[in-house]
C-alpha cells in the first residue's frame, strides 16, 4: 500500500506544491515556457505512475 | 446561401443527428430508476470514459479556458493541473464509492451520505445543496451556448431564442433516454470537440504565425511575464494557483452528476483504468490555450466576458461559415451534453432524496422514473429562467459551484477513513462550509490573502465535522470499517 501511495503522491505534488518552484519561462522546451512544459510532462507521466499503481493493486 | 444560415444550419443538423442516433441507444430497455439514473450499473471502460469526459469537458473547456488564457495568461494553466490531480484521487476514491453504491443500489450522490451515515435528513441536505449549485452550472452551459450561437449567426438575430430551442430539445432528449443517452451522445461530442480543439489550437496558430511555438514567442515579446504566474497582489499568484488546484481537484468528483457516473460503472476495474488514462485527455486544454493566445495576438483588446468569445470571433472573421459552423457545433455539444447530465442529476436528487426519502412521494419504480422525467423538464425550465434573468462570466460561476460542491468532500473521504464520523458532524460541516462560501462570494471577501476562499471554507468544514462527530454518537453504519484500499 505504501508504495502505491508514494507512486500516486509524486505526480500530485508535482502539479500542486511544486508549481511555485517551476514558475519560469526559461528554459523553453519545444517552444513551451518551462512552467507549461513541466505541467505537460507531468500530465504525460501521471498515467505511467498510475499504471504501476494499478498493477500493484491487481497483484495484491 | 448566407453565412449565418450555413453556420447555424450545420449546428442544427449536427445537434439533431446526435440526439436522434443517441436516442436509439435506449430501444428495448425498460426504464426503471436504476436504468434511467445509473444505466443499471453496466458501463465498461469505454462508455464510462466517454460519459466522464463527456461531463467534464464542457463549453467551459472550449471558451472559458481560451478566455482565461486570453485575459489572464498563466493562471489559466490551473485547469490543466486540477483535472489530472482529480483523476489520481479518483483512482482510490471512486472504486470505494462504487462498492457502497453497488451494495445498496444507490442512485444519487446524496444517497451515499444517507446510506453511509444512516440519515435520510443528511441525504436531504446534500441533495438540496447539490441542486442549488447544479443550477448555476447548467446556466453556465447556456451562456456558452449563447456566445457560440451569437457568433455563428454573425450577430444577425437574437441568440437567446436559439439557445432556448436547443436546450428544450436536450431536455426532451434527457426525458427520453436518461443517462444512457448522455453517454452515447458523448461519443459524437468528444470526437467533434477533439477535432475542434485541434483546429483551434494547431491550425489557427499555423495559419497566422507559422507554428504554435511562434505564438508563444510573440506573446512573450509583447508581455514577457504573461506566461508565468503574476504577483500575489493580483489575487492570482502562486498561492492562489496551488490552493485552487487543490480545491477543484477535491471537488471534481463531488458533483452529483459525477457521483452518478461513478455508480454507472460495471465494476471497480473500469473506474481504475479510467483514472489511469483520463489525464491524457487534459492535453486538449493545452491546445485551447494556444487558441486563446492566438486570439490575443490577432484580436487584442477584448475585455471581461468578451474574452470568452475570443477565438470564435477570430474564426468568424477569418474563416468560412462552414468552418465556423463545424467548430460552433462542437462547442454547442460541449455545452448541451454536460448540461444533460447536470439536469438529470438535479432531477434525480429531488425525486429520490427530497420527494422519495423525505416526503414519501413516488417511491415505487414506475412513479419514480416518471417523476424524474417530469422534473428533468422542470429543472431545465428553471435553469433557462435563471439564465434569462441573470448572466455572468463563465469562470466566476464555475468556481463558485466548485467551492460549493467541494464541501461534500470531508463527508465522502471520512466515510472510509474515520469510523467515528457522524451524520451530525458531516451535516454541520457542510452547512458551515456552504454558508462561508456564500458569504465570501456575496461580499467578495477573502480570508487569507490570495487563498481560494472555497479552500478556507473546506478547512473550517472539516474541523466542524470532526469536532461535532466527537460530540455526537457514532453512526449505526452499514459500511463501518470499509476501507478505501480494500
Amino acid at each position: 500500500m505504501t508504495t502505491r501511495i508514494i507512486l500516486a503522491i509524486i505526480p500530485a505534488l508535482a502539479l500542486t506544491f511544486a508549481i511555485p518552484f517551476v514558475d519560469s519561462v526559461e528554459p523553453r522546451i519545444l517552444g513551451l515556457p518551462f512552467l507549461v512544459a513541466w505541467i505537460v510532462a507531468w500530465i504525460l507521466l501521471t498515467p505511467i505512475f498510475m499504471w504501476n499503481v494499478y498493477r500493484l493493486e491487481q497483484k495484491s | 446561401m448566407s453565412g449565418p444560415l450555413i453556420a447555424l444550419g450545420i449546428i442544427a443538423v449536427v445537434l439533431l443527428a446526435v440526439v436522434f442516433v443517441s436516442s436509439l441507444s435506449v430501444r428495448g430497455i425498460l426504464m426503471d430508476p436504476q436504468q434511467y439514473m445509473v444505466a443499471g450499473r453496466s458501463f465498461g471502460p469505454f462508455l464510462l470514459w466517454l460519459l466522464m469526459a463527456g461531463e467534464i469537458y464542457t463549453t467551459f473547456t472550449f471558451l472559458g479556458g481560451a478566455g482565461w488564457a486570453y485575459s489572464h495568461g498563466a493562471p489559466a494553466f490551473y485547469i490543466l493541473c486540477y483535472g489530472t490531480v482529480a483523476y489520481i484521487i479518483s483512482f482510490f476514491l471512486a472504486p470505494a464509492i462504487w462498492r457502497v453504491a453497488k451494495k445498496h443500489n444507490l442512485l444519487t450522490g446524496a444517497d451515499f451520505f444517507a446510506t453511509r451515515y444512516g440519515s435520510k435528513a443528511l441525504g436531504v441536505i446534500v441533495a438540496i445543496v447539490g441542486f442549488v449549485f447544479l443550477v448555476p452550472y447548467v446556466t453556465l452551459q447556456l451562456s456558452g451556448l449563447e456566445i457560440l450561437l451569437h457568433i455563428a449567426g454573425y450577430g444577425s438575430f437574437n441568440a437567446a431564442v436559439a439557445v432556448s430551442v436547443a436546450f428544450i430539445i436536450i431536455a426532451f432528449f434527457v426525458f427520453t433516454t436518461g443517462i444512457r443517452g448522455t453517454a452515447w451522445a458523448s461519443v459524437a461530442k468528444d470526437a467533434l470537440v477533439l477535432l475542434g480543439v485541434i483546429f483551434a489550437g494547431i491550425v489557427l496558430p499555423i495559419h497566422f504565425f507559422g507554428s504554435p511555438a511562434n505564438v508563444i514567442t510573440k506573446v512573450l515579446q509583447q508581455q514577457p511575464d504573461y506566461l508565468t504566474l503574476p504577483h500575489a497582489s493580483t489575487g492570482l499568484g502562486t498561492t492562489w494557483f496551488v490552493s485552487t488546484v487543490l480545491l477543484t481537484s477535491l471537488g471534481f468528483f463531488m458533483w452529483p452528476q459525477s457521483m452518478q457516473a461513478i455508480y454507472s460503472a460495471k465494476n471497480e476495474d473500469s473506474l481504475r483504468r479510467n483514472a489511469v488514462f483520463l489525464p491524457v485527455y487534459q492535453l486538449m486544454l493545452l491546445l485551447v490555450y494556444f487558441a486563446g493566445f492566438t486570439a490575443l495576438l490577432v484580436m487584442p483588446g477584448l475585455k471581461g466576458p468578451a474574452a470568452d468569445q475570443s477565438f470564435m470571433l477570430v474564426v468568424q472573421k477569418y474563416f468560412s461559415p462552414f468552418t465556423l459552423g463545424a467548430l460552433a457545433s462542437a462547442g454547442c455539444l460541449a455545452g448541451l451534453i454536460p448540461a444533460s447530465a447536470q439536469i438529470l442529476a438535479a432531477a434525480s436528487l429531488i425525486t429520490k432524496n427530497v420527494m422519495g426519502d423525505w416526503l414519501g412521494i413516488a417511491t415505487a419504480d414506475r412513479e419514480r422514473t416518471l417523476t424524474t422525467r417530469i422534473l428533468v423538464l422542470v429543472v431545465a425550465a428553471l435553469s433557462l429562467f435563471f439564465w434569462l434573468v441573470a448572466k455572468s462570466s463563465l469562470v466566476g460561476l464555475l468556481l463558485m459551484g466548485y467551492n460549493g460542491v467541494t464541501q461534500f468532500f470531508p463527508g465522502v473521504v471520512l466515510a472510509f477513513a474515520w469510523k467515528r464520523t457522524s451524520a451530525w458532524g458531516v451535516g454541520a460541516g457542510i452547512v458551515v462550509g456552504v454558508a462561508m462560501v456564500a458569504y465570501l462570494s456575496l461580499t467578495g471577501r477573502s480570508v487569507f490573502e490570495g487563498v481560494n476562499s472555497g479552500f478556507a471554507a473546506l478547512i473550517l468544514n472539516a474541523i466542524v465535522c470532526v469536532v461535532v462527530s466527537l460530540l455526537t454518537p457514532a453512526p449505526e453504519s452499514v459500511e463501518r470499517g470499509a476501507s478505501v484500499a480494500a
